[in-house]
């Protein structure tokens, strides 16, 4: 299909931030919610038709925009989305509906400022999957922390969550440090091998840095810059401290998105592998061993857990480690896998982690004692929670299943070792998922918050229902997805050097 | 060192650097005469906006796609070096900070019930003169004249201001530290002066391009280097040399005198325009120094922020941990290093302006500074909170900020000339610094507000005071978000400087190893 005469991905960019505006203009901070829930939907229009006029037949970046940003330094506002990134953008927004519904009655203080907030971390987000500027990309990977730190110190649920922020912000800005130096290194590299002034011929472009060959001891470097980057936000063993402390710190509807959105394992995907690719694959091992410490140490974790919120937290650590297995094994089936598995956690770790919230705000608490017999009075909050947890491990007919299948088969293949020990991850994931549930949901209820607590309300089941409808048909038909991301995953692949 | 100038004959219809000194001179005038009181603050407003108005005619006659001096004006005087004045694009910033940040401690003086202090605004309009003055002129001895009246003028601000008895110390520190320096300064000026007459058999002179002309012997630049390095180190101010800030910044009752000290990188600017083009070799030799210095003062004072209570002791070590880092970028030498150096110091000074100003708001409502003692201010004063974090937002070099572009280029240059490792300190020490601003702006903002405090009511902010923290707002965001104009005004300032250096510098680190 023709590409719009329009700038349709910065529309999806900039709709946000122009709708965070509105939310000032309005004379009365009630509208705020309906303000932002309409710009929201808004974009969810527009990511729609991206994805309708997103070209299958083509492997290379789509509706892409160049202007000039900083000319002196080269750097320019380049985005584009490709295979690998189109399918995020709804995704994204449609988490963020769900965030800004399931915010709709339970923030009383400041509507204005969180609905502001919300909808310009959404728009920093997508301009993280849009980005192919290495530096415009760093742009709004550090933009994300303002609003972030607001959301978490302002409405945050634990007693702790003013810590909680700024131990998030503190770590996220550390692991920056490496991430520019290693963007950096690739820009010096690039003006290096040119020859000439060094200001003029830096470049930050993603293309042009992919058709760049890197000597090698540089390749270690950038790989390692850019490894501990990505590592930080992903979470990565041993980088993950901040994702438990914000999950039961932050409001959950933020640890959804925290958790939801691994952005740390897209940039992983993105730039680490394809811009060191040698250094990529002699440290497979590296990749793959963090992955199996990820899956065991997160699966373990979960397992010791009393808190929800806090198992959630350290379930999706594992997630994530069975993601860099996946990348490690540098092929198709395990990109594929990785990419499809990404997707699926922002439906599935999102939603999850909002209807945690949801029985927050009717219990009071997210404790496994304070808890039990929830499905009794809970019953379609329980359902929803089974069906997530069901495609977090990965069961068949939901969306978890084609993409751990992938993931697992492409690990057994390149690291039989890892491959297996991640499959007792998975077992370990659904011990610690099933008796949770059975003893939070199911048995005897002791708790009166429990007992007078009523079930989902309409709002919070559309966002169910939604989510769920999603995680059915992306395991009963997964062939859209894999037939969206191939071409991208393909030449993901061609660019390694042959082994 | 190519010293093309174009006269202001060409370029302007009036000698616009000779207005921008003498309408503050007359404002003082004004305000001195002016009878009664009814009149003195709009005429004050009145004043800074029109310098304002000057200013900005000044960006638009500025061409800066040109390497030349421009808006020259000479003036032969009696006993005295001649007047010489003439700006590139580093001026044109440095007038135009001048300009805004003069007109918001006017629009300061309402809120602090200053406005009908004749000898208050009178003096700010003094400090703006000098301060433009030293912005324009091309003569070192001016500039280090000028700097004297302008620290003297400071003086009477913390004087006449001053209420409770500390001040008396801090005070006294402030006049001893200014002190030396200047005499450093003079000394090194002098020096400079002389070794000209030497070489030219008896001719006198300071005038910059006639410096420049007369290399100055290897085993005298050293002297000279230190002498006005640490002159102008004093008052930066440079670790070690920064001992007198926190207790000025605790115990100076005002944020004004720390506005104009702090706020105006002065020192940055002198050392760009007059020692890094006179003594090329002796800073070659000695830059590794520098910067390591600059690096031990990042985090010593990022080390000694986060221990502070007292939210105007924190914002003075913070203010010791960016410019070592400001240092480190002077120091790369190269072009970009230099752009985003000065682009930075601009930067800065107008986010420390900001945290000065947003602090004094808050001291006006709670009587106290002692972070323990503050907190909870976000809901009653969002506006000013929201200033307060952007602030130092910019001086972490958050995107969207003016800091992020020249941190940027800052770190790109060091990585070139210092090795990658060193900036990796540097830049870790600025997640220091993110440590203790956002510990500061939690602390005072957003912490629940202390039982023992809670009788005192915190009125809302005035229309004024969200003028100025809308501002200070519009200003950092406007410049961060559209950073091409200033660049450009950049653009060829550092032509000549970069030329110099060209060639001498070492090639270490990361692209020594792309090659």
């Amino acid at each position: 299909m023709p590409e719009p005469g329009y700038p349709l991905l910065s529309l999806v960019i900039m709709t946000l931030p122009l709708g965070a505006g509105l939310i000032w203009l309005a004379p009365n901070p009630a509208r705020a919610r309906w303000i932002a829930l309409l710009t929201a939907l808004l974009d969810l229009a527009f990511t729609l038709l991206i994805v309708v006029r997103f070209d299958h037949a083509s492997g290379d970046f789509q509706f892409v925009e160049q202007h000039a940003w900083i000319p002196s330094l080269n750097i320019k506002y380049l985005i584009g989305v490709d295979g690998m990134s189109v399918l995020f953008l709804p995704l994204t927004v449609l988490l963020f509906i769900g965030v800004i519904l399931a915010s709709w009655t339970s923030v009383r203080s400041l509507p204005r400022l969180y609905f502001s907030l919300l909808l310009i971390l959404e728009s920093a987000t997508l301009g993280i999957f849009c980005a192919l500027d290495t530096i415009l990309f760093f742009l709004f990977w550090e933009l994300t922390l303002v609003p972030t730190f607001f959301l978490i110190s302002l409405w945050g649920i634990g007693p702790h969550r003013r810590y909680a922020a700024v131990k998030y912000t503190l770590m996220m800005l550390t692991g920056g440090v490496p991430l520019l130096f290693g963007f950096l290194l690739l820009g010096f590299n690039h003006a290096g091998t040119s020859g000439g002034a060094m200001t003029d011929k830096l470049v930050f472009s993603y293309p042009e840095l992919l058709a760049a060959p890197l000597p090698a001891e540089l390749q270690t470097a950038v790989f390692f810059l850019l490894l501990l980057g990505f590592a930080v936000k992903a979470p990565v063993f041993p980088l993950h401290t901040w994702l438990p402390t914000v999950a039961m710190e932050g409001p959950a509807a933020i640890a959804a998105i925290m958790t939801g959105l691994k952005l740390g394992a897209y940039g992983l995907i993105r730039f680490t592998v394809p811009l060191a690719p040698a250094a990529a694959q002699e440290f497979h091992w590296l990749l793959a061993g963090l992955g199996v410490v990820g899956i065991l140490y997160g699966a373990l974790m979960a397992l010791s857990q009393t808190n929800l919120r806090r198992m959630l937290a350290f379930s999706s650590l594992s997630h994530v480690g069975l993601v860099l297995l996946g990348i490690s094994a540098f092929t198709l089936q395990g990109i594929q896998g990785a990419l499809f598995q990404l997707l699926n956690f922002t439906i599935v770790a999102g939603g999850i982690f909002l209807l945690s919230g949801f029985l927050h705000h009717r219990v009071g608490s997210t404790d496994v004692v304070s808890l039990g017999g929830v499905a009794q009075r809970m019953p379609l909050l329980s359902a929803g929670f089974f069906l997530f947890g069901l495609a977090g491990m990965g069961v068949p007919g939901t969306s978890g299943f084609p993409a751990e299948f992938l993931l697992i088969l492409s690990a057994l293949d390149t690291h039989t070792g890892a491959g297996l020990a991640a499959l007792a991850g998975i077992i370990l994931g659904a011990a610690w998922f099933l008796g949770m549930f059975r003893r939070a949901f199911l048995g005897p209820m002791h708790n009166t918050a429990v007992i007078e607590a009523v079930d989902l309300r309409r709002r919070e089941l559309a966002i169910m229902l939604v989510l769920g409808t999603l995680i059915l048909a992306g395991g009963l038909f997964p062939n859209g997805v894999l037939e969206m991301t191939r071409l991208a995953s393909e030449s993901w692949v061609e660019n390694l050097p042959p082994r | 060192m190519g010293m093309n100038e174009i006269h202001w004959t060409v370029q302007s219809a009036y000698p616009v650097l000779a207005t921008l000194q003498l309408l503050p001179l007359a404002a003082v005038v004004v305000l001195l005469l002016l009878r009664g009181r009814r009149l003195l603050y709009p005429a004050a407003v009145g004043m800074a906006l029109l310098e304002l108005l000057l200013a900005g005619d000044l960006f638009r006659l500025f061409d800066a796609t040109s390497s030349s001096l421009q808006l020259a004006e000479r003036l032969p005087l009696l006993f005295f070096p001649d007047y010489h004045a003439a700006v590139d694009g580093m001026s044109v910033l440095f007038i135009l900070l001048t300009a805004i940040i003069s007109l918001l401690v006017v629009l300061y003086a309402k809120v602090k019930r200053l406005e009908n202090s004749r000898a208050f605004l009178a003096t700010v309009f003094a400090i703006q003169a000098t301060l433009q003055g030293m912005f324009v002129t091309r003569d070192l001895l001016w500039f280090t004249l000028l700097s004297a009246v302008e620290l003297g003028l400071i003086a009477y601000l913390l004087l006449r201001l001053a209420k409770a008895p500390q001040d008396e110390s801090a005070m006294r520190r402030y006049l001893q530290f200014m002190g030396i320096g200047l005499l450093l300064l003079l000394a090194g000026t002098f020096l400079l002066g002389w070794n000209y007459a030497n070489a030219s058999g008896g001719q006198w002179s300071f005038d910059l391009h006639e410096l420049t002309q007369q290399a100055v012997p290897l085993e005298i630049q050293s002297v000279i280097f230190f002498l006005l390095f640490y002159g102008l180190g004093i008052r930066i101010p440079l670790f070690p040399l920064h001992g007198w800030l926190p207790l000025v910044a605790e115990h100076g009752t005002v944020a004004v005198a720390g506005v104009f000290l702090l706020g105006l990188k002065t020192g940055v600017y002198a050392l760009v325009r007059f020692v890094f083009p006179l003594l090329p070799e002796a800073i070659l030799r000695w830059h590794i120094w520098v910067a390591a210095f600059a690096l031990a003062g990042i985090f010593y004072a990022a080390t000694l922020a986060l221990m502070q209570d007292n939210l105007r002791r924190l914002l003075a070590f913070a203010v010791i941990s960016h410019t070592s880092l400001l240092v480190i970028g002077l120091f790369s030498l190269s072009q970009t290093a230099l752009q985003g150096s000065i682009l930075l110091s601009t930067s800065f000074g107008t986010a420390t302006a900001g945290l000065l100003f947003m602090s004094g708001f808050v001291y006006r409502r709670t009587r106290t500074l002692i972070m323990p003692r503050l907190g909870g201010l976000f809901g009653h004063l969002p506006v000013i909170g929201t200033a307060f974090l952007v602030a130092g937002l910019s001086i972490i070099g958050m995107p969207g900020t003016p800091g992020f572009d020249a941190v940027h280029l800052v770190l790109e240059a060091a990585i070139q000339e210092f090795g990658a490792m060193v900036t990796i300190a540097a830049a870790l020490g600025n997640v220091a610094a993110a440590a203790f601003l956002l510990r500061a702006f939690q602390g005072a903002f957003l912490a629940p507000r202390p039982e023992s405090e809670s009788a005192i009511e915190i009125e809302p902010p005035t229309r004024r005071e969200r003028v100025i923290a809308g501002l200070i707002i519009l200003v950092l965001l406007g410049t961060g978000f559209y950073s091409q104009p200033w660049l450009a005004l950049l653009g060829h300032s550092f032509d000549g400087l970069a030329e110099l250096y060209a060639g001498t510098l070492h090639n270490g680190g990361i692209p020594a190893a792309a090659q």
